[in-house]
């Protein structure tokens, strides 16, 4: 089967995905009425919310591990997610309230922290050549650690409700998302996405190493500039809002590279289309499983992605992507 | 001064550390260059300093007469291919999409894959010969088809220069002679420019034009192939002494290194 046959047949199955899971966890309701409420006003924003930000992860995610050439390598195991996380935890704790063309100032704050853990981790991984993906891993892990224990800092110095508001959004959830959180998201998630798929081709580059990407003539340093301020702003945007959803971002692109092969022009419309079915999904199951009552997403996609992290680990001994 | 690529005084430090200094060489169109030097005396780094991928430190090298450091890297990637040390098999690719990708320089964002594209492919797969494995995964291939298919990939940028990196040294004998004969026919045939770094001494004497001699960043001689083969000059670039007998078969002069016990008498 050609590419262009898989992503139609992924494409297919993400429009039924959308189609169908609104309808889910409905008919215990009688009241027409309030049927329709819960369908138009709760649902529907929840799941374009779900396919937007799975999107933007699963994305960001497959870039991250095309620059590092790693599979482990995402925004998450990275830390950068922490930063982000450490960003609106700052914004809740300081007490700031502000917005600017009416986006939340918390979504700047995640922008900022993100933006300084890829700093971080990029220059300590340039420091020496030869720089093994383990040792890049590790210093991700380093820095979640550290972020995190900045977060739990402020958790503990915040008043209660604070502090239940920064523990309950850190656990990544899409409960109370309603038309304006779409409405914040989308911008950033579409032009990073925009970015990302106009270089398809110099993602390609970078995943063969920086000397060949060199020597075909892409200018390195600048794209993976720009590549870390998209996903930044992506990776912030979406973790201000519902909280760091984890291992989408490690999941979605490694089983899209499985589906349709490495080549960025379809890997990349793959990703999307499966990384926002695959959040749909996982919120689904998150709103049914104990249903009158929900989890959070996050600990569903986690649960999923822990497995599967070890699993590649494990697989990737002997290959270096 | 009418080479393609001139060198001039060219250092390069990284970390502090000087790797190479005041290197001085020509290529001209058509010729064959070929760079010898014990282990650590900045032959790699010479190609990537010329790729662009090692910052010079001083020093200026002139393409067309123009200095290399005001093109683009895509500007850069018309005139000059490279072919890195083997790691051609690491790479997660199909060798066709690898091969694509060699047409990276002539593309713009979302332009299409035009019949120049298609043409300059289908040449550099005709020459290598590897129309063969093309579907195949590059970590599925041999040292020698890797290989191959690292030159064709390089061959796709269409570059009037083209630097390879010990293109032989993880080879078997027959590989060996297999890929230097492709390169030769490059530069024979298709009138493309070699630069290559080698260990093999008898390949550089009689296959290259010209030799430059690297030793701990410093060029130790640079001159016609045809003088390498002398007992002066291989002793100071190696600290080895050698022996010289004619090839049996062609009658050229072979150097062979002495045996560690044979330098006590």
């Amino acid at each position: 089967m050609k590419p262009s046959h898989r992503l139609l047949l992924i494409l297919v199955v993400t429009i039924a995905v959308l189609l169908i899971s609104p309808f889910l966890g409905l008919n215990g309701i009688i009241n027409p009425e309030i049927q329709h409420h819960i369908l138009t006003q709760l649902r529907i924003p929840r799941i374009l919310f779900a396919f937007i930000a799975g999107a933007g992860l699963a994305v960001c995610g497959m870039v991250f591990q095309a620059m590092f050439r790693n599979p482990l390598a995402t925004p998450f195991t990275l830390g950068v997610a922490s930063g982000a996380s450490l960003g609106a935890a700052l914004y809740v704790f300081l007490g700031f309230s502000f917005s600017i063309m009416s986006i939340d100032g918390s979504t700047f704050a995640a922008f900022l922290g993100s933006l300084i853990a890829i700093s971080f981790v990029y220059s300590i991984s340039r420091l020496r050549s030869g720089f093994s993906s383990e040792t890049l891993l590790l210093t991700g892990v380093a820095i979640s650690f550290f972020f995190s224990s900045l977060i739990l800092f402020i958790q503990y110095m915040s008043n209660i409700s604070d502090s239940f508001r920064i523990l309950r959004w850190l656990m990544g959830g899409l409960t109370t998302v309603g038309y304006n959180d779409v409405l914040q998201l989308l911008p950033f998630v579409s032009i990073c996405i925009g970015v990302i798929l106009w270089l398809s081709r110099e993602l390609n580059l970078l995943m063969a190493g920086d000397d060949i990407a060199l020597s075909r003539g892409l200018a390195v340093q600048k794209t993976r500039y720009l590549l870390f301020f998209v996903t930044s702003l992506c990776v912030g945007a979406i973790v201000a809002l519902c909280g760091p959803i984890g291992f989408i971002g490690m999941m979605v692109p490694h089983i899209c590279r499985l589906l349709i092969g490495s080549d960025h022009q379809w890997l990349t419309p793959a990703t999307l289309l499966f990384g926002g079915a695959f959040l749909i999904i996982c919120d689904t199951i998150a709103r049914l499983i104990i249903a009158p009552s929900e989890i959070p997403v996050g600990v569903i996609t986690t649960l999923l992605g822990g497995p599967f992290f070890l699993w590649l680990l494990i697989r990737s001994r002997n290959t270096s992507f | 001064m009418n080479g393609i690529l001139t060198v001039k005084k060219l250092g390069v430090e990284v970390a502090g550390k000087t790797l190479l200094s005041d290197i001085n060489f020509e290529v001209d169109r058509g010729d064959y260059l070929c760079i010898l030097g014990p282990n650590g005396a900045g032959k790699s780094t010479l190609l990537k300093a010329l790729m662009g991928i090692n910052k010079t430190s001083s020093g200026e090298i002139t393409l067309n007469q123009q200095p290399l450091s005001q093109l683009s890297q895509k500007l850069r990637a018309q005139h000059i291919s490279y072919v890195p040390q083997a790691h051609g098999r690491q790479l997660n690719f199909s060798v066709a999409d690898f091969i694509k990708m060699g047409r990276f320089p002539y593309q713009s964002a979302f332009s299409d894959w035009t019949l120049a594209d298609k043409q300059a492919m289908d040449r550099a797969i005709e020459i290598t010969n590897i129309n063969d494995f093309l579907t195949r995964q590059m970590p599925s291939l041999s040292g020698g088809e890797a290989q191959r298919v690292m030159i064709a990939a390089a061959l796709c940028q269409q570059t009037p220069l083209l630097l390879l990196d010990e293109p032989t040294s993880f080879l078997d004998p027959h590989h060996q002679v297999e890929v230097h004969h492709l390169i030769r026919q490059l530069n024979q045939q298709h009138n493309i420019s070699i630069i290559e770094v080698s260990h093999d001494l008898n390949h550089a004497a009689h296959h290259s034009e010209h030799i430059l001699a690297l030793k701990h960043g410093k060029t130790l001689w640079y001159g016609p192939s045809a003088e390498l083969l002398q007992a002066d000059h291989l002793q100071a670039l190696y600290d080895q002494q050698f022996v010289f007998t004619a090839h049996p078969q062609t009658g050229a002069m072979v150097a062979l290194p002495c045996e560690l016990s044979s330098e006590m008498s």
